[in-house]
């Protein structure tokens, strides 16, 4: 089957990719086509300074020189040199401005795209790996696209004019000349493959390193209270000296690399020294020839070098493309019916039919036949770490994708409403609260930035966290993250939840949102929502007990199916499971609730 | 090759004539002077064989191929045996060059493995106070950016510096001994080219800077924005989000096409005046050799020398910025290198034997920040074997008890004692053997279950077993095929949170210390793994002094007494039950969790 050849399929693919980049090539065409003809430019003016450098010197060695006939080769030398100069700077501006256009562009359109992908898709792909994509991988496209297209094209016609005028002055003599050039190539060529690999060697170390130093500054406490100053610094030096190791790996490539152009172009410059030498004496080609043809043979060098080096641009380029366009190919999974209907308004009534759903590429089903309905008030949900739970907030807001049949709001499938629409009826607070490095006056009226002071003060007041924020020196105007201030995981949480009730929406679902405020304040926002909550549909997911015991309804959840449901009274009676959680949570021997 | 080992910071920039931080440096690189010295020595030996070779083939020119004076056979075996000498000279270049690399990069390795292993030592002994005030991101950068700036300045730049050096010194003044008066018209063009250079290397600099800053903010940026995709979809932010980064995206685009503008010009001009150096040749050593004042070899090797002049100067612009950086980065850690501890140890040391165990806090006092106390006169007791639970809201100062008993910090007043001693009169290092510490956090060193239990101690493997069996480890070690050999961390196996909690009390039992210091995880874990850590902290507390920060009530039962703390006071003290009875802030804290 030809499929299963890999090289062939390979080839396939990078073909296929390299079609990524036609529109741009099209919509930059002008920018690539002046910068190419500049390009031409360059090498045609460059490739006449040796001429004139030849006619000087024929005509010193004949005796026939005149101080005028000098100054005019040396004016038509700077003329060239300044023709080069112009040329030089409109290709690298357009060529290399190219490359950079299209660095954005393409960056602009990763995250564009992303933004559209649904949870599954941030599941298989962590922020990392997608980081890597956007700055390591759109860099190897770029340099591929300025500094790689630019080296091709240049080496090419440098490599065939300069050969060109070498085999004008004499053909043989060229063949020497140039035999050791393919040498040249071909080790740099090796020798860049394995440059690259033990760079990245370098780098996994380097990582380690660092990894390692970050682990021991953040548990600093328990470091000095184990006493461990002196052993971390040894296990931190054993790694730092396996660095050294690699590093100088390393360096053995790069000591043989980088001068060995300048080893291969001297040989070629000890053939032309002797051989072209020997023809001169011999007066089968004249001096001037002799030292025009030793200028032509520094014109190759480049080309030479630059061979090896620009396929492994290319390689890498193509390699990046291709991860690039894999994640440009992903299509979201979850379905949004553009053209659906929309509720107008939700009331908060959503019902679940036999809805099961597992992760891409597990047999293990996370939700099992769950079949439910949900109705405005209080529905809490608790079970242990893995049953569920979290799954089933992320499909009710439509994070995951359903089949159609299984998932109703108001009486209505959602795969016939719009994204917006069910997304929009919903505030959610997640356990991992997502904060931005901006105001937390941003971070709080993020789906309404238009909210009123007042507004976002009634909410933090609701959600516990107005008096936090007024001692903060700067209030609601102070900047969270890296160069803010640092919040605590209830804090956090806090922000997150005045963040949700300000949108005002008929389904507010708190995923175990609570969980790192401690239980005095915990009980204390739930009293306080109580008000808000009328009318509206809340489901609480969470790990205690305490703030359950007044819902309408608790689910109580194992291994993807509900395993009991009714109010707090009922489940202490009816599920084992809920009364012994309880009971341990509580302990309240000799103590009735 | 471009390092891309992250960004720089760069509120502050080094001055590059900043004599004191070359004098540090170079007492760094003093133990070294053997390799240096060679290196200088090699070289030397590049650049003079760098160097020959034009000249020989200017003596191949004048004395062989031109030369009409001797025949033709004559001419030929010159310039074979010129050929030999040149294969001589090239080999021994390239050879020289080979070791050079070899050298510098071991020594610049060495030397700044040294500094990093210093810099590490020196700030993991540094107070508490000094990583509550330095975020850790910022420390890390210390030990791996700014080292690694350091060090390419030690390679690549005294390669540079001296390879470059040499090379110009050389080149100016082969070509004063082969024409002065051609060599001094070429030096006209000099302060051209000075200029030249020192202009673009600011604005290249500069540029540089800029653009750094703006992929620094368009990374931190799509960072943000990728972990927190799902609230920017569920808060249908989607546009805003796009439309920001678009602006981004674009300011960074408009660095770039500065930069490519600024190199766009430097170039091509260096080339013109390279150009114009040839211009000059030909005119002028035209017009020597036409006077019979030069040789046709000569003014070919001119030429060539000039060729070989702009090459270094290049570098030696693009050079400058790596300079600059690293003489930033060599000022932070220096500053980090000379900041001191503020803790003070009583010189006055106690004989350090066995304790029997007991703590007594006495009116102890204490503020993280003048005038807002933390601990308001704390005091409190507790006999060999005892265990106390302190419970409270966050924030009532739980935490900063186990700050000041690990000695982290220093009280403002009062006395803590273990057996009736102040600990300041103690060694720290002593003192913190003698108490154990289990927080919810666990540090993980690359290497096995048992390296990460043991730490840095021996102990034979029954030993071990038991502790394993108390600490509850044993069904998670059955079910790994390596059991305690299995690695974890970095490349190797990822604990949950459960596990690391379990890892911790395996840590301290090994220890065995005598004073204990318990403060229990918030974060949730299922109720079977509840359960394995219930059991190990009742058989970690035995026959300890312990000090527990409680949370789950099982905890709370088992303590001998119970200090119920809010807004740096012990508002509350007794039994369980005592303090149910009194309905006071305990009960309201226990009712909460029973409702």
């Amino acid at each position: 089957m030809p499929d299963t050849d890999p090289k062939e399929s390979g080839q396939r693919y990078s073909l296929q990719t390299v079609s990524l980049l036609f529109p741009y090539f099209k919509k930059y065409g002008v920018r690539l086509t002046a910068g190419f003809a500049a390009l031409l430019g360059v090498d045609f003016f460059q490739l006449w300074v040796p001429r004139f450098i030849k006619l000087a010197v024929d005509e010193l060695e004949k005796g026939v020189a005149t101080q005028a006939g000098l100054l005019r080769i040396a004016g038509f030398i700077l003329l060239l040199a300044l023709g080069i100069a112009v040329c030089r700077f409109v290709w690298r501006y357009f060529v290399i401005g190219f490359s950079r256009m299209l660095e954005r562009d393409l960056r602009d359109r990763l995250l564009s795209h992303l933004l559209t992908l649904d949870r599954v898709f941030f599941q298989r792909h962590t922020t990392g790996e997608l980081m890597a994509l956007t700055t390591n991988d759109l860099s190897a496209v770029q340099l591929a696209c300025g500094m790689g297209l630019i080296a091709s094209v240049d080496a090419v016609v440098m490599t065939v004019a300069a050969l060109g005028f070498m085999i004008y002055i004499d053909p043989l003599l060229t063949l020497i000349a140039v035999a050791p050039m393919p040498v040249l190539a071909v080790i740099t060529r090796f020798l860049s493959a394995r440059l690259h690999k033990r760079f990245r060697k370098v780098q996994e170390q380097f990582e380690k390193l660092t990894e390692f130093a970050r682990s021991t500054l953040t548990t600093i406490r328990l470091v000095k209270a184990y006493t461990q100053e002196s052993p971390q610094t040894m296990r931190f030096g054993r790694m730092g000296e396996e660095y050294i190791q690699q590093n100088l790996k390393l360096a053995t490539v790069q000591g043989i690399l980088f001068p060995i152009s300048g080893l291969v172009a001297n040989s070629s410059l000890l053939l032309v020294l002797f051989f072209g030498g020997s023809l001169t004496i011999k007066g089968i080609i004249t001096a001037g020839d002799f030292v025009a043809f030793i200028s032509y043979l520094f014109m190759l060098t480049w080309p030479m070098m630059a061979i090896g080096w620009v396929t492994n641009l290319f390689q890498r380029g193509a390699t990046s493309l291709g991860r690039i366009q894999r994640i440009l190919d992903e299509k979201p999974i979850l379905f949004d019916n553009a053209d659906g209907g929309t509720l107008q308004p939700v009331t908060g009534n959503i019902s679940l039919k036999h809805l099961s759903f597992s992760y891409p590429g597990q047999s293990e089903p996370v939700l099992d036949d769950i079949s439910l309905d949900i109705r405005p008030g209080l529905l809490g949900v608790i079970g242990k770490t893995g049953c569920g739970k979290s799954t089933l907030c992320n499909i009710i807001a439509r994070l995951y994708p359903v089949d159609d049949g299984k998932l109703y709001w108001d009486g209505r499938d959602v795969n016939s409403l719009t994204l917006s629409n069910v997304r929009g009826s919903i505030a959610y607070v997640p356990q991992e609260v997502t904060l931005f490095s901006e105001t937390l006056h941003f971070n709080i009226t993020l789906g309404k930035a238009d909210a009123s002071k007042e507004q976002v003060e009634k909410v933090a007041r609701a959600a516990a966290i107005h008096e936090d924020i007024e001692a903060l020196p700067e209030g609601y105007e102070t900047r969270i993250g890296e160069k803010g201030v640092k919040l605590s995981g209830g804090q956090r949480q806090r922000i997150a939840l005045a963040r949700a009730l300000l949108l005002d929406r008929p389904v507010i679902i708190i995923d175990d949102g609570l969980s790192a405020v401690d239980m005095e304040t915990e009980h204390e926002i739930i009293s306080s929502m109580a008000g808000y909550l009328k009318g509206r549909t809340c489901i609480n997911v969470s790990h205690r007990v305490a703030p359950l015991v007044d819902a309408d309804e608790i689910l109580v959840m194992d291994k993807g199916r509900i395993t009991a449901k009714g109010k707090h009274s009922f489940l202490l009676k009816s599920s084992s499971y809920y009364a012994t959680i309880y009971k341990y949570q509580t302990e309240a021997q000799g103590r009735k609730p | 090759m471009q390092y891309g080992y992250g960004y720089f910071e760069e509120e502050h920039l080094g001055q590059v004539a900043d004599i004191r931080i070359w004098r540090r440096l170079i007492a760094y690189s003093r133990d070294y002077w053997k390799q240096i010295g060679s290196a200088i020595i090699l070289s030397m030996v590049v650049i003079g064989a760098s160097l020959a070779l034009p000249y020989m083939v200017r003596i191949g020119i004048d004395s062989f191929i031109v030369n009409t004076t001797i025949d033709i056979a004559a001419r030929i075996e010159g310039l074979a045996r010129l050929a030999g000498i040149y294969i001589a000279v090239i080999i021994c270049g390239f050879a020289a060059n080979f070791f050079q690399v070899i050298i510098l990069e071991w020594t610049g390795q060495t030397i700044m493995h040294r500094m990093r292993q210093q810099l590490f030592s020196h700030m993991i002994g540094l107070d508490l106070d000094f990583f509550n005030n330095n975020p850790s991101g910022k420390l890390v950068t210390r030990l791996t950016n700014d080292i690694q700036n350091m060090h390419e300045m030690f390679s690549s730049v005294i390669v540079t510096l001296f390879n470059d050096f040499f090379q110009i010194v050389g080149i100016m003044s082969i070509l004063f001994w082969m024409n002065w008066r051609l060599a001094l018209i070429l030096s006209i063009l000099l302060p051209l080219i000075t200029f030249n250079t020192v202009w673009f290397s600011r604005l290249a600099r500069d540029a540089f800077r800029s653009i750094r800053t703006h992929l620094a903010r368009i990374n931190a940026y799509l960072q943000e924005s990728l972990s927190g995709i799902s609230v920017i979809q569920i808060f249908l932010r989607e546009a805003d989000t796009y439309n920001k980064f678009v602006e981004l995206s674009n300011a960074y685009l408009k660095r770039n096409l500065y930069q490519v503008k600024i190199f766009g010009i430097f170039m091509p001009a260096m080339e013109l005046f390279s150009a114009l150096a040839t211009g000059c040749i030909i005119w002028y050593g035209g017009g020597e050799i036409i006077k019979n004042n030069m040789s046709l070899g000569e003014l070919v090797a001119f030429i060539s020398y000039m060729r070989l002049f702009f090459q270094p100067i290049r570098e030696l612009a693009q050079k400058y910025s790596i300079v600059q950086s690293a003489m930033a980065s060599a000022e932070r850690i220096f500053q980090l290198l000379d900041t001191k501890g503020t803790m003070m140890s009583l010189k006055r040391r106690v004989e350090q034997k066995d304790i029997k165990g007991s703590v007594e806090f006495r009116h102890v006092e204490f503020a993280y920040v003048p005038d807002q106390p933390v601990l308001i006169n704390l005091s409190f007791n507790l006999k060999p074997g005892q265990t106390v639970a302190i419970v409270g809201a966050t924030g009532s100062g739980k935490t900063t008890i186990v700050n000041l008993l690990e000695r982290f910090y220093d009280p403002d007043g009062g006395e803590i004692l273990i057996d009736g001693q102040d600990i300041r009169s103690q060694d720290t290092q002593w003192l913190r053997q003698q108490i154990g510490l289990v927080m919810q956090d666990v540090f993980i060193i690359p290497g096995s279950i048992r390296d990460n239990i043991l730490l840095d101690q021996d102990m034979v493997l029954s030993g071990l077993n038991t502790i394993i069996d108390k600490a509850q480890l044993s069904n998670l070690l059955q079910k790994l095929p390596d059991g305690l050999e299995t690695r974890i961390g970095e490349g190797g196996m990822d604990l949950s949170a459960g596990q690391k909690q379990l890892l911790s009390f395996a840590r301290v039992l090994a220890r065995d210390p005598k004073v204990l210091v318990l403060d229990e995880a918030t974060s949730s874990v299922d109720s079977e793994t509840e359960m394995l850590i219930d059991r190990a902290i009742e058989s970690t507390l035995a026959n300890r002094t312990s000090i527990v920060i409680a949370h789950r009530l099982s905890t709370i039962r088992r303590a001998d007494f119970i200090l119920v703390m809010d807004h740096g006071r012990i508002v509350e003290r007794g039994s369980h039950d005592d303090l149910m009875e009194r309905n006071g802030i305990y009960r309201r804290l226990q009712d909460l969790q029973v409702s």
